[in-house]
C-alpha cells in the first residue's frame, strides 16, 4: 500500500545540555546550544522510514516547525538518516508556547502539500515534546485533520494484510493497549518504538539535500504565542547532602539497604 | 463550576483529581464516563457534586473516538469553565483533541492547581513553571500520584445521563497485555525502584563481563524485595542492538529524559552513573541511594540521599542473604 | 567523469568558514552553471566529520583581520560569547609547589623572580609586538563555525553535512577526482576537491603520504591543546575581553591562555608540546593545576566547569606546508600549514587561507577553466604568496631559528633576559623524547619508579597521577564542580558521543611493537582516557570517551597508531 506519512517534530537542546531559564520566559543561550530532533519526535520518524521501506511507493514528510537557522543545521544530520520531504515552518524558538498555536500551524501545512491525500494519511509525531512536554500538539494536529483514529504513546505497529493497523500503546504501571484499526486516517503518537536510530548515509542525505535546502530557504514566519502568564519559571532546587559511603564491607552496606528499604 | 472528568469504575488517580477539585472552592460536576455511571456515582456520592454521565459499551473501553465525543458532551453540558482529570493515558490521549473542538486550553502533567493557576514540569522536569490562564473553557489533566485520593463517604447520586450518539469509529479495542509479574517495569504501586544501569554488563574488575551473574542477582532483589525494576537508556539500548545482555529489560524498563518518569517513595540505583538525562526520570523519587564503584560519579553530586562506593555485585549477593527467602519482606 | 557535485570540501572549520562564505556569495553571479547539474548554479557540498558545525575546539584570541575582511561590519555581539579585546597580558607563573621539572638555570632565576611576584606570578611590562592582539577579538570557536556556518547554510548555495566523516581523498590516476566517505566508503566525485580537515584530518594526511611534502618540509612539531570553559564566579572582576597568556607553569615548557567572554564565561587552557619531554604526559592534571595558580585561582575559584575540550596543533607552521594544490584539489588552513606558530594565531590565518581559495575558485569558474594544479597554483597559492600571511608565517619560520630549541625556551629566555637585563638567558640544547628514568632521575629513584609502575600495573591504572604524586604535585581536591575527574570532564557541556556500529577509528598497527613498548605513552597521554591498558599488551581503545583530539597519532615514539576518519566526540558548542 503507498502509504502517505507525516511527521510532526521539532527541534529541542540536546538532552545533556545545562538548561537555564530566563525571563520571557526562555532558555539562557537557547540558540548557543545544540540541538536535536527532538527525540520522540525521532522515533516516529525512524518508524516511518521504515514502513516506507516496506512498502513501495510510500512516502515520508517532515513537517517541522523551528527556528529557521537551527533547523536547517539540525536538519543536515537527520536528512542523512532516511529519505523524506520537509516542509519547514520559521516559528519561535523553545518550548514555551501553546501546542493550541503550534498545532494550528502544523496542520496549515499538511493542508498545503501537494498530492496528499488526507482521508489516507498517516499522521505520526512523538506523544511529547521534549521542549512543551504536554502531549497535546498531536491529537490537536489530528483534531484539526478531522482525524478520529488517535493513539498516543505507540510503541509498536503492525501493518495487516488489507491495510487495519495492530497497535500497541503504552499505559501506566507497563501494560500496553492493544487496539485494532481498521482503516486511515490514523494518527499515531509514539513513545520509544522498536528501531535503532539508523546510521547515518551521506547519499540519503544528498539526495534529500536537493529539495531541504530550497525548502528552508522559502520557510515562511509560523508565529506562536504563549497562551498564558508564566508566574513563576525555575529549576528545581533538588540538590541533595549526598552521604558518601565509603570503605564499608558489602554485608554492611547490603544489610544497611535492607534496613532502609523495609523501614 | 469545575467539572472532573472521570471515568468508571474510578481509579485511584480519578480519586485524586476529585479531592483536589474540591479543594478549589467552587461547585464542583462530576463527569463519569462508562459502562454504566450509578455505582461509581454512588462510591462519591458524598462529595456533593452534581452528576452527568455518558454511559454505555462505547464509553466502556479505552479509545479517542468515543472517549473524546463523550468528554465533549460533558464539557458542553456542564458549561464547565474549568475541567479537571487525572493525567492517565486515556485522557491524555482524548482531552487535547477535546479541547481543539471546544475551543479551549489544555494543561497536563499538573503537579498542583490552585485557583487560577497550575504548576507543571516544561523540558522534561527539567524546568517547574506555574501559569495562569484566561482562555475557557480550561482542561487541566493532574498528574497521579501528586496528591491525596478523595476520601469521603459512599451516597446515593443522582446521575443525569446525557445522550450521545456513539460516534463511528475504526478503532476496536483487543484487549491489555502485561508482562509476567517478575519482570514487569514500572510498577507504581511497588514501595522501591529499583534501577540497574550498564555497569551490570561491563568488565568487572576481574576483567570478566558476568552477565548471567548479574541477571541473577538483579532478578532475585527485585523479586525478594517486591521492587519495580528500571533501567538504564545505555543498558536497554545495549538489548536493542541484540547484544543478548540483560534478556529481560526492555525500553520499558527505561527512566529518564526519553524514558518514564516513576513515583516511587524509594529508589535504589546500581551501576548507573547518575547522568542528567537518567537522573531527570528520579524526579519525583523522594529517598534515593545508589551503589557504584566510581566515587565521583553523577549521583554523588547531590543527586542522591546516599551513594555506597561498592561492587554492586557484592553488594547484592549480601543483600540477598540478608533478605532470605522469597516473601521474607 | 560523472560528477556528483562540483566542489567537494571536507571538514568545517575557520579555513572552509572562510572559503564557504566567500563563495557561496559569489555564486550567485550571473552565468555561473554547475557541470554537474547543467542549469544550476555549482552545487558544493561540505562534509564534516563531528556531529554538529558547532563542535570545534580552540582558545580562541584572534586579530580577525581576514574575518573582518569578509564581515568588515562584523558585531560581535551577533555572536554568542565574542567580545572585543579589552586587556592583554604575558605572564610568568612560578611554581608555587616546587614539583615541576625546572632546569637548575631557572630555578635560580626563580628565586630572584620570587621577590617581585604577586599572587605567585611576573606580569611582563610588555608584550611581544607579534603577541598582541589587542585590536581583535575573544571567541568560542564553536560558536563562531556556527554562526559563519548558519549563514552559509541560509544562502542555499552549499550544503554542510555534519557527522559524515571523510575516510580519504578520491586519487584516480595520479589527481585527486573527489572523497570517499567513511559511512559507507562511498566515492563521490567532483571537479575540486577542498580539503580543509584541519592539523590531523585523515584526507589531508592521505594527500601527504600520496604526493609527499614539499622539499625540505616536515611536519615534527605538535601540542595538545587543552581547555575549559568556566563560568566564574558572580562576584568576578574580570572585564569580558581580558587576554591572559601564561608560560613558565605547570612545566617551564607549558603556555597557558585565559580569555574572558562576556557573561561571566572564561575559556582557560594550556598547550603541551611535543617537546615536553616527560613521557608521560597528561595535559588533564596539569590543566587542573594551571588553573589553580594562585595567578588563576582568584579569578576562578568558586566557578563552575561547562564545557571541556582537547585538539591538537600543527606546530610546524610554514616548515610542514604541503604542495598547497594538485590536480582537483586544493588545501587550506592548519592542515595547509596556516598556523602561525609565532603568534599563537591559527584562526584568522584559516580563513583567510578559505577566502583566498574562493577568490581563486571564482575566477576559474567565470573563466571556465579546469581545477589544475596549474591553474590553482596561479590563482590560489599566488595570492596566498602576496599575502600577509606569506610575510608573517616566514618571519615566524625564520624567528623559531632563533628559538634554538623551541617556542618555550625562545620566550622563557625573552622573559629572562628582559627582567634580569641580559644577565640570564635560556641554555641552548637538544630536544629529545626521555625514558621515565631520565625524566625523573634526581627526583625519583629508578627503583621508586619500578615500584610505582608495578602498582598501577596491579591496580590497572595509569601512571601519570602516581608518578605526578610522587614528585610532589598535591593531589586534586574535586569539589565536583570546577575541578572534577577526567570522567566526569567527558560529561560537560555534553558528553563525548561515539554512535552505535561505527568501526574504531584508532588502531595499534603493530601488535608487536605495542607489546616491547615500555612508555605506553599513548595511554599516559590520552585527552579522553580512551586509550587504557588492555588484557593483552596491545592497549584497549574505547570509542565512547575518543574527543578526536588526535594526540594519540604523534605522541607514540613507534608512530604506531592508525587515526582514521571516524563520528562522535564531542557535544559542546561552547568551546
Ligand atoms: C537524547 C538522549 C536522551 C537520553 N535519555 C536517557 C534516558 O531517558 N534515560 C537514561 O538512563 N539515559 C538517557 N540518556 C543517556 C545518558 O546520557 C547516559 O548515557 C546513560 O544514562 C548512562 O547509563 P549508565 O549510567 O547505566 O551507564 P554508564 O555511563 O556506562 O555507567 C555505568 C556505571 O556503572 C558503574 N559500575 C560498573 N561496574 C560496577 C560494579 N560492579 N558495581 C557498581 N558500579 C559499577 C560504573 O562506575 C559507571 O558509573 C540519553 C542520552 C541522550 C543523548
Ligand atoms: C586549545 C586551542 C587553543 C587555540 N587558541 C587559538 C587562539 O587563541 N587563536 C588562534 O588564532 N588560534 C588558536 N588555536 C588554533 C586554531 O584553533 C586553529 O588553527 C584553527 O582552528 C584551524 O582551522 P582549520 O579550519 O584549518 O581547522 P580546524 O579548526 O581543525 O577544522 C577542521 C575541521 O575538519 C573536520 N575534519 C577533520 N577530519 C575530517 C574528515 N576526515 N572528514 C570530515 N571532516 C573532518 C574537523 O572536525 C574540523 O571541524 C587554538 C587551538 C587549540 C586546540
Ligand atoms: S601505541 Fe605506541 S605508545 Fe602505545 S603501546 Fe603501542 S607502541 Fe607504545
Ligand atoms: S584516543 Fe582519542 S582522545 Fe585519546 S588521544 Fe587519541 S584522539 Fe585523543
Amino acid at each position: 500500500m503507498s502509504y502517505q506519512i507525516v511527521v510532526c517534530g521539532g527541534i529541542a537542546p540536546d538532552p545533556l545540555q545545562t538548561l537555564e531559564p530566563v525571563p520571557g520566559p526562555a532558555l539562557k543561550n537557547e540558540m548557543m546550544l545544540p540541538h536535536v530532533f527532538d527525540p520522540w519526535a525521532a522515533h516516529a520518524l525512524y518508524e516511518a522510514g521504515h514502513l516506507a521501506k516496506l512498502n513501495p511507493g510510500a512516502k515520508v514528510w517532515v513537517v517541522s516547525m523551528a527556528p529557521k537557522a537551527k533547523l536547517q543545521q539540525v536538519m543536515m544530520t537527520v536528512a542523512q538518516k532516511l529519505p523524506f520531504e520537509l516542509v519547514p515552518l520559521d516559528g519561535p524558538p523553545g518550548g514555551f508556547t501553546d501546542s493550541a498555536d503550534v498545532a494550528e500551524a502544523l496542520a496549515a501545512a499538511i493542508r498545503t502539500i501537494a498530492g496528499l491525500d488526507l482521508s489516507r494519511l498517516l499522521l505520526f509525531g512523538g506523544w511529547e515534546s521534549a521542549t512543551r512536554g504536554a502531549g497535546t500538539t498531536m491529537q490537536r494536529v489530528g483534531a484539526l485533520l478531522g482525524i478520529t483514529e488517535q493513539f498516543l504513546a505507540v510503541d509498536q505497529l503492525e501493518v495487516r494484510d488489507g491495510g487495519s493497523l495492530r497497535v500497541w500503546e503504552r499505559l501506566e504501571g507497563g501494560r500496553q493497549q492493544v487496539s485494532l484499526c481498521s482503516g486511515l486516517p490514523a494518527m499515531l503518537a509514539w513513545a520509544t518504538g522498536h528501531l535503532p536510530e539508523p546510521p547515518n548515509h551521506p547519499p540519503t542525505g544528498m539526495a534529500n539535500g536537493r529539495l531541504l535546502m530550497p525548502a528552508l530557504q522559502k520557510a515562511k514566519p509560523a508565529p506562536a504565542g504563549a497562551g498564558c502568564t508564566f508566574l513563576d519559571v525555575s529549576l528545581p532546587k533538588q540538590i541533595r547532602q549526598t552521604v558518601i559511603v565509603k570503605d564499608k564491607p558489602a554485608a554492611e552496606i547490603a544489610r544497611e539497604i535492607v534496613e532502609w528499604i523495609t523501614q | 463550576m469545575i467539572l472532573v472528568i472521570l471515568e468508571t469504575p474510578i481509579s485511584k488517580a480519578g480519586l485524586e483529581s476529585l479531592c483536589c477539585a474540591t479543594k478549589l472552592g467552587d461547585t464542583l460536576t462530576v463527569g463519569l464516563v462508562g459502562a454504566a455511571a450509578q455505582e461509581a456515582a454512588n462510591s462519591i456520592g458524598g462529595c456533593g457534586a452534581r452528576f452527568l454521565a455518558v454511559e454505555g459499551e462505547p464509553y466502556s473501553v479505552s479509545r479517542y473516538a468515543t472517549d473524546a465525543a463523550a468528554a465533549e458532551a460533558l464539557i458542553r453540558a456542564s458549561g464547565a469553565a474549568l475541567a479537571i482529570a487525572p493525567c492517565t493515558h486515556r485522557w491524555q490521549r482524548a482531552l487535547p483533541g477535546v479541547a481543539q473542538r471546544v475551543g479551549g486550553a489544555i494543561d497536563t502533567h499538573a503537579v498542583d492547581i490552585s485557583p487560577g493557576s497550575v504548576r507543571r514540569w516544561y523540558y522534561r522536569q527539567r524546568i517547574e513553571v506555574t501559569l495562569a490562564r484566561a482562555a475557557t473553557p480550561w482542561i487541566i489533566l493532574r498528574e497521579p500520584g501528586s496528591g491525596d485520593p478523595w476520601q469521603g463517604v459512599p451516597a446515593q447520586a443522582t446521575v443525569e445521563r446525557l445522550d450521545v450518539t456513539p460516534p463511528a469509529t475504526r478503532t476496536q479495542v483487543e484487549g491489555i497485555e502485561a508482562q509476567a509479574a517478575s519482570q514487569q517495569t514500572i510498577r507504581p504501586d511497588a514501595a522501591l525502584l529499583f534501577v540497574a544501569g550498564a555497569g551490570w554488563t561491563k568488565k568487572q574488575k576481574d576483567g570478566a563481563v558476568r552477565t548471567s551473574e548479574a541477571s541473577e542477582l538483579i532478578l532475585q532483589f527485585v523479586n525478594r524485595t517486591g521492587a519495580s525494576l528500571g533501567s538504564s537508556k545505555s543498558l536497554v539500548d545495549q538489548s536493542g542492538e541484540g547484544q543478548a545482555v540483560l534478556p529481560f529489560l526492555t525500553h520499558l524498563h527505561q527512566v529518564g529524559q526519553t524514558g518514564s518518569t516513576p513515583r516511587h517513595r524509594k529508589g535504589l540505583a546500581s551501576c548507573c552513573h547518575g547522568e542528567e538525562p537518567h537522573v531527570v526520570g528520579w524526579r519525583f523519587v523522594n529517598e534515593r541511594r545508589a551503589i557504584n564503584l566510581d566515587p565521583n560519579c553523577g549521583w554523588a553530586r547531590g543527586k542522591a540521599d546516599v551513594l555506597y562506593v561498592a561492587d554492586a555485585f557484592e553488594v547484592l549477593r549480601e543483600a540477598a542473604k540478608a533478605l532470605g527467602q522469597p516473601g521474607a519482606d | 567523469m560523472n560528477l556528483d557535485a562540483d566542489i567537494l570540501c571536507v571538514g568545517f572549520g575557520p579555513a572552509m568558514g572562510g572559503f564557504l562564505t566567500t563563495l557561496t556569495r559569489g555564486l550567485s553571479e550571473e552565468g555561473l552553471e554547475s557541470a554537474a547539474m547543467p542549469g544550476l548554479p555549482p552545487q558544493v557540498i561540505c562534509y564534516e566529520r563531528a556531529d554538529d558545525i558547532s563542535f570545534g575546539v580552540s582558545g580562541v584570541v584572534t586579530r580577525a583581520r581576514a574575518i573582518r575582511a569578509s564581515f568588515p561590519e562584523f558585531d560581535p555581539d551577533a555572536v554568542p560569547m565574542a567580545a572585543p579585546v579589552t586587556s592583554e597580558s604575558l605572564v610568568y607563573l612560578l611554581d608555587p609547589h616546587g614539583a615541576s621539572r625546572r632546569p637548575a638555570m631557572l630555578r635560580a632565576a626563580d628565586g630572584i623572580l620570587k621577590i617581585a611576584a604577586e599572587h605567585g606570578a611576573i606580569e611582563l611590562p610588555y608584550i611581544p609586538g607579534f603577541l598582541q592582539k589587542h585590536d581583535g577579538f575573544v571567541l568560542s570557536i564553536g560558536q563562531f563555525n556556527q554562526w559563519a556556518g548558519q549563514q552559509v547554510l541560509m544562502s542555499g548555495l552549499a550544503q554542510i553535512w555534519p557527522s559524515a566523516p571523510v575516510s580519504a581523498p578520491l586519487i584516480e590516476e595520479g589527481r585527486v577526482s573527489g572523497v570517499v566517505l567513511a559511512a559507507d566508503g562511498a566515492g563521490v566525485r567532483g571537479a575540486l576537491t577542498v580539503v580543509g580537515d584541519g592539523p590531523y584530518g585523515a584526507a589531508g594526511r592521505r594527500l601527504d603520504e600520496e604526493f609527499g611534502l614539499p622539499e625540505g618540509h616536515v611536519r615534527d612539531e605538535w601540542a595538545v591543546g587543552m581547555k575549559l570553559v568556566i563560568e566564574l564566579p558572580e562576584d568576578t572582576t574580570l572585564a569580558p575581553g581580558t587576554v591572559i597568556h601564561t608560560f613558565g607553569y605547570p612545566e617551564p615548557e607549558i603556555f597557558g591562555f585565559f580569555y574572558t567572554h562576556p557573561d561571566r564565561i572564561a575559556s582557560a587552557g594550556i598547550f603541551v608540546p611535543s617537546w615536553l619531554e616527560n613521557p608521560v604526559r597528561t595535559a588533564y592534571r596539569y590543566l587542573q593545576h594551571f588553573i589553580q595558580h594562585p595567578y588563576l585561582w582568584r579569578y576562578v575559584r568558586g566557578g563552575r566547569m561547562k564545557s571541556w575540550g582537547a585538539k591538537s596543533l600543527l606546530e610546524s607552521g610554514r616548515r610542514g606546508e604541503p604542495f598547497l594544490a594538485g590536480d582537483g584539489y586544493a588545501r587550506i588552513g592548519e592542515g595547509s600549514g596556516s598556523t602561525n606558530v609565532l603568534t599563537g594565531s591559527g584562526v584568522d590565518e584559516a580563513w583567510l587561507t578559505g577566502t583566498q581559495l574562493a577568490e581563486a575558485v571564482l575566477v576559474l569558474l567565470r573563466e571556465k577553466k579546469p581545477f589544475t594544479r596549474e591553474n590553482l597554483e596561479a590563482t590560489y597559492v599566488a595570492r596566498r604568496r602576496t599575502s600577509w600571511l606569506e610575510r608573517e608565517n616566514l618571519v615566524a619560520e625564520k624567528a623559531r631559528n632563533g628559538f634554538a630549541r623551541g617556542v618555550i625556551q625562545g620566550f622563557l629566555g625573552m622573559a629572562l633576559a628582559g627582567f634580569t637585563r641580559g644577565r640570564l638567558h635560556w641554555p641552548s640544547g637538544d630536544v629529545k623524547r626521555r625514558t621515565l628514568k631520565e625524566y625523573y632521575s634526581g627526583r625519583l629513584s629508578p627503583h621508586r619508579i619500578v615500584e610505582i609502575q608495578k602498582q598501577c600495573a596491579a591496580a590497572g591504572i595509569s601512571l601519570h597521577d602516581a608518578l605526578m604524586d610522587a614528585c610532589g604535585w598535591p593531589a586534586i581536591q574535586y569539589d565536583g564542580q570546577l575541578l572534577v575527574t577526567h570522567q566526569d570532564a567527558l560529561l560537560m557541556g555534553g558528553k563525548v558521543q561515539a554512535p552505535a556500529g561505527a568501526e574504531d577509528h584508532v588502531l595499534f598497527r603493530d601488535a608487536v611493537l605495542c607489546e616491547e613498548c615500555r612508555q605506553r605513552t599513548c595511554i599516559e597521554m590520552c585527552s579522553g582516557q580512551a586509550i587504557h591498558a588492555g588484557e593483552t599488551k596491545v592497549p584497549a581503545f574505547e570509542r565512547e570517551k575518543c574527543v578526536h583530539c588526535g594526540a594519540c597519532l604523534w605522541n607514540c615514539p613507534g608512530n604506531n597508531i592508525a587515526f582514521a576518519a571516524g563520528p562522535g566526540g564531542f557535544h559542546s558548542a561552547e568551546n
